[in-house]
Formats: structure tokens, C-alpha cells, sequence
């Protein structure tokens, strides 16, 4: 593979099960820095990222990691850290030693210096000699971060990494992706939490139901979202007034009455917060609560994808 | 072909696991059936043989066996240690023979000495090198194909370790031990047929000893291969 070449590249991939399609027409491609991989839990990152480790094949389409397909060509994976989502570790086994014999493995030429190492780069020194059955949620997450660390590889898929661990290892495990992707590793990261992804990803994926909807610099992707039509709910005890006033003001796109209550949908949401107290005077009416509707996570990821179905057509 | 950290990880895995610990209770009952054969009236000799005919080989090495080879795989899948061995340059068949390899040294930890114990208390002042180390050699062999087969198992169904204990209970240790017809679709009946060499022919199957350590070596080594090419095919937890 020649320098310049994108080292991660999917191309029209699609994975189902049975009737149950897990990913559909995926493809992009990766070259050296942080790219997160954004979605609400099942999106498909998961299994983009199995597609990716050479876990399972694509139902359709090609996946290439260092110009490898991995199901099929093993020696890859000297340059590839994988830390998966499933607990799984050796729980007999010492952090030192998991991680020592899994770099031995990987070809590293002093497997027990490299461990050390890796486990010093995630805080673990104290811990190393530990026995991994006895480490908490958080420790055996920085475990599976330094084995994915040890043999020093030049492409990383990290699944939800920041799993588990509390908010001080949360910050540290940011900095370390971050300095990470500046060492210029190309380094995959799935997260269903977009702050976090942001502080890590300067470039993002976003999945829905299976479907790439959104990809681009995280400030982009940030602005598509804080640029989404809103909708509130807005309790009253005059709510026509209100409706009629705040039409009129031109804040509002769409208006549903309620027995109470106000449903509205707005474009500029900043228009609408300046507008919304002066129009209740005007009408007389006094709110009593205004609430937004629909944002989670996943009606943002809808947006999306409604977003990216209509560019589509 | 073999690599010594995978095998020394797998190794670990199944002798810290419970089932060993019940497996290696069970490779207690030959030793008092040999205890209570003393007590009865049988030649030694033709007592030890029925013992190895009837109850290590087809019984005892079987479900040994293939439980530790059915649950190594299944286990490391379920635990998910599969994907960090996966994860790694190693070929796809490396991983399937030192999984069978691991199992194998596994269950011969456990069948081992029970087998020599039950022999040397059941032959008694009649024990003779040939005696005990024929039978062992059936059973190494044995355990082989039935670790391969259950390592095999592991990646075809969804629950190896019951199918392997159907498996024994219908077929090895009933149909196959008690009908002479069968024998040749029995690993135990070539285990056996090694182990008659140096035991009295009782109960003993027709193929002969040097025959039944190719099949169940054969046997062995494409269990690993169909292992290797499963694991290539199969995605991963």
C-alpha cells in the first residue's frame, strides 16, 4: 500500500441477516487522523466496525483496511488495534500478561516492555499485576485500550471506548485519541454520544438504521443539526391568542392546537426564543411551561436521515 | 502451525473453568469401578478389559473429551477472548489446532491419570507396562478425534456442549459400543481397537489397532481443517 493511499476504505457495503439488513450501500473511505463514527444504538456501527476488524464479510460490496481484506488476509492485523465493545478478557489472566501475550501475538519483538508501556499510557501501572477478574468496568476498558495500543499499529477501531470509565479517564482517553490521530494513525472511533465525538473527531460518520446519512467535519455535521427545524411544546392558558400572535410575529412554520397547549415547529430557533415572551403579552396569555420535543439523540439522527433521503430524490 | 501463547491461553482458560472441575470428578468413576472389580470374582485382566472397553474409552474419554473441546471454542465465543485471538496475524488454522491441541492436553490431564490409577488397582499384582499403555495410547488417540470433533461442533451448532452429551449418551456410549455394525461410524470403537493390544479381547471391535490410529488421526486433522474454514467463514460475536 503506498503512502497517500486511504488506509480504511468501504466501498458499497451491505451486511443483513436474513430479512434484517444491518447495513446498506456504506462506503467511504479513511486516511490518517480521528473519524467518528456516530448513531443510535443499533445504526450499524458495531457492525461496521466487525466489517471492519475482519469479523464477519460484507453481504455485498468491499472492505479494505491497509489494502487488506481482513477475513481473508490475517497479516494485517500487525498494524491494526482493535478495542471491541464485548467484555470479554482473560479474567485469570493479569492485565500485564493479557496484554504482553497479545502483543507477542501481534510479532512485537519485547512483548513485556511494550505492555508495560501500553499500560502506563492508560494509567494501569499500579493495577498491572493485578488479576483482570477483579478489575472494575472502567479498569478492564483501559485494559482493552492498551492491548489495541501495545504493537503501536498504524490503524485503530475503537468501539464506544469511553464506556465505563469515569469523567477523569473519560477527559484522558479523549486526549490520548486525539494525540493519537495527530501521531498520524488512522483511527476509527464509534460513540452514540456526539459531544463526546466531538471533542475527539475533528471528521465524522453518522449511521442510521444501516444508512451513511451524514459525513463531514464534526463542526459541520454540528451545524446541520443546530440548524434543524425544532419543535416545542408550549402550555398556555390562551392558547389561540398566542398561536395567532406568534403567527403573525413570523416565528413559527407550522402551529397544531391543543386543548392547552401549543405544538409549533420552528426554523430559527434563536428568532422564536426573542419572540415567544412579547407575543403572550400581546395576546394576554401566560405560558406556563415551553418544552422541545424531540431532542434525543435518535430524532436528531432522523432528521438526518429524512435530511439525506430528500437529497437523495 | 501450533503457537505456544494461543495454547497456553486456551490451556489456562479451560483448566480455571468449573466444567473441568466436574469433568475431572466424573474421570473418578473408573477408579472405583476398579475398586469394586477387586471385590468381585473376575480374572483381572478380563475385569480391566471390560472396564476400558465398556466404560473409559467409550464413556469417560468421550465425554471428556469432547465436552472440553465443544466447550473451549463455544466458551471463548461466549466470553468474547475469541475476537482478541482473531485479532491477531495468526492463520485461521493455527487458532483451530491449538484450540484442539489445548483441549487435548486438557482432557488427557484429567483422563490420564484416572486411567493408569484404574488400572493399576484393577490389574493388581497382574499389571504390566503393555497392559496399561495400550489402552492409553486408545485413549490418547480417542480424545484426540473427540476434542477435533467437539472443537468442530463448537463452530456448527448453537449449543456444542449439549449436542456433545446427546452425542455420547445416544450414540457412543450405547449404539455404537454395544453394536458391532456401528463400530466403524464410532471414534471410541477405534480407540478401542488400539487399546486391545495390550488388554484380553473382550468386547473387542474388528478393525485393527494400526488402522484405527490412522482413522482417528485423519479424523482429527480434517475436524481441524473444516474448524479452520468455519472460523474463516463465520463472523464473530
Amino acid at each position: 500500500m503506498s503512502a497517500g493511499e486511504p488506509t480504511v476504505v468501504f466501498d458499497a457495503v451491505s451486511r443483513w441477516y436474513g430479512d434484517t439488513v444491518a447495513l446498506a450501500e456504506v462506503s467511504f473511505t479513511l486516511g490518517p487522523g480521528v473519524t467518528g463514527m456516530l448513531g443510535h444504538n443499533g445504526a450499524g456501527k458495531s457492525t461496521a466496525l466487525k466489517l471492519c476488524a475482519g469479523f464477519a464479510r460484507p453481504s455485498a460490496g468491499t472492505v479494505r483496511v491497509l489494502g487488506a481484506d481482513l477475513s481473508r488476509d490475517q497479516r494485517a492485523y500487525r498494524d491494526i488495534g482493535i478495542a471491541h465493545d464485548r467484555e470479554g478478557l482473560w479474567p485469570h489472566l493479569s492485565a500485564h500478561e493479557t496484554v504482553a501475550a497479545l502483543a507477542r501475538l501481534r510479532g512485537v519483538r519485547d512483548p513485556a516492555a511494550a505492555a508495560t508501556r501500553a499500560l502506563a499510557t492508560v494509567g494501569l501501572t499500579d493495577a498491572a499485576g493485578r488479576r483482570l477478574g477483579g478489575f472494575s468496568h472502567g479498569m478492564r476498558q483501559r485494559v482493552k485500550l492498551a492491548q489495541a495500543l501495545a504493537h503501536d499499529p498504524r490503524v485503530l477501531l475503537l468501539d464506544e471506548p469511553l464506556n465505563g470509565l469515569d469523567p477523569a479517564w473519560r477527559r484522558r482517553v479523549v486526549e490520548l485519541v486525539r494525540e493519537l490521530g495527530e501521531e498520524g494513525r488512522t483511527v476509527l472511533v464509534s460513540s452514540h454520544v456526539l459531544h463526546e465525538v466531538e471533542r475527539m473527531a475533528p471528521r465524522v460518520l453518522v449511521l442510521v438504521d444501516g444508512r451513511l446519512v451524514a459525513r463531514g467535519t464534526t463542526a459541520g455535521i454540528r451545524d446541520l443539526i443546530d440548524d434543524r427545524p425544532r419543535e416545542y411544546r408550549v402550555l398556555s392558558d390562551a392558547p389561540r391568542p398566542l398561536a395567532r400572535e406568534l403567527l403573525a410575529a413570523g416565528v413559527v412554520d407550522t402551529i397544531a392546537l391543543g386543548p392547552g397547549a401549543l405544538r409549533v415547529e420552528v426554523s430559527d430557533i434563536h428568532a422564536f426564543a426573542r419572540a415567544v415572551a412579547p407575543a403572550a403579552r400581546r395576546a394576554g396569555a401566560r405560558i406556563e411551561r415551553l418544552e422541545p420535543l424531540g431532542e434525543d439523540l435518535e430524532s436528531v439522527f432522523r432528521y438526518l436521515q429524512d435530511r439525506a433521503r430528500g437529497a437523495r430524490r | 502451525m501450533l503457537d505456544r501463547t494461543v495454547v497456553s491461553l486456551v490451556s489456562r482458560g479451560i483448566l480455571t473453568g468449573r466444567r473441568t472441575i466436574v469433568l475431572a470428578l466424573l474421570a473418578l468413576l473408573p477408579v472405583i469401578a476398579a475398586v469394586a472389580t477387586t471385590m468381585g470374582e473376575a480374572e483381572p485382566g478380563t475385569a480391566w478389559a471390560r472396564l476400558v472397553q465398556r466404560l473409559l474409552i467409550p464413556v469417560i474419554v468421550a465425554f471428556v473429551a469432547v465436552v472440553i473441546g465443544a466447550g473451549t471454542v463455544a466458551d471463548q465465543r461466549d466470553d468474547g477472548t475469541i475476537l482478541y485471538l482473531a485479532a491477531t496475524p495468526l492463520r485461521r488454522s493455527t487458532l483451530a489446532a491449538c484450540a484442539v491441541l489445548a483441549s487435548w492436553t486438557a482432557a488427557m490431564a484429567i483422563i490420564g491419570p484416572s486411567m493408569l490409577l484404574s488400572g493399576v488397582i484393577a490389574l493388581g499384582g497382574e499389571v504390566s507396562a503393555s497392559g496399561l499403555l495400550w489402552p492409553l495410547a486408545g485413549a490418547a488417540l480417542a480424545a484426540l478425534a473427540y476434542c477435533a470433533a467437539g472443537v468442530l461442533a463448537a463452530m456448527l451448532v448453537r449449543q456444542p456442549v449439549v449436542a456433545a452429551v446427546l452425542y455420547i449418551l445416544l450414540w457412543e456410549g450405547t449404539v455404537a459400543t454395544w453394536t458391532p455394525s456401528a463400530e466403524q461410524f464410532s471414534i471410541a470403537a477405534y480407540g478401542r481397537a488400539i487399546a486391545v493390544r495390550g488388554i484380553e479381547p473382550v468386547n473387542a471391535p474388528e478393525v485393527g489397532a494400526l488402522a484405527g490410529g490412522v482413522v482417528l488421526i485423519a479424523g482429527a486433522i480434517a475436524a481441524t481443517i473444516a474448524t479452520a474454514r468455519r472460523l474463516t467463514r463465520t463472523e464473530l460475536p
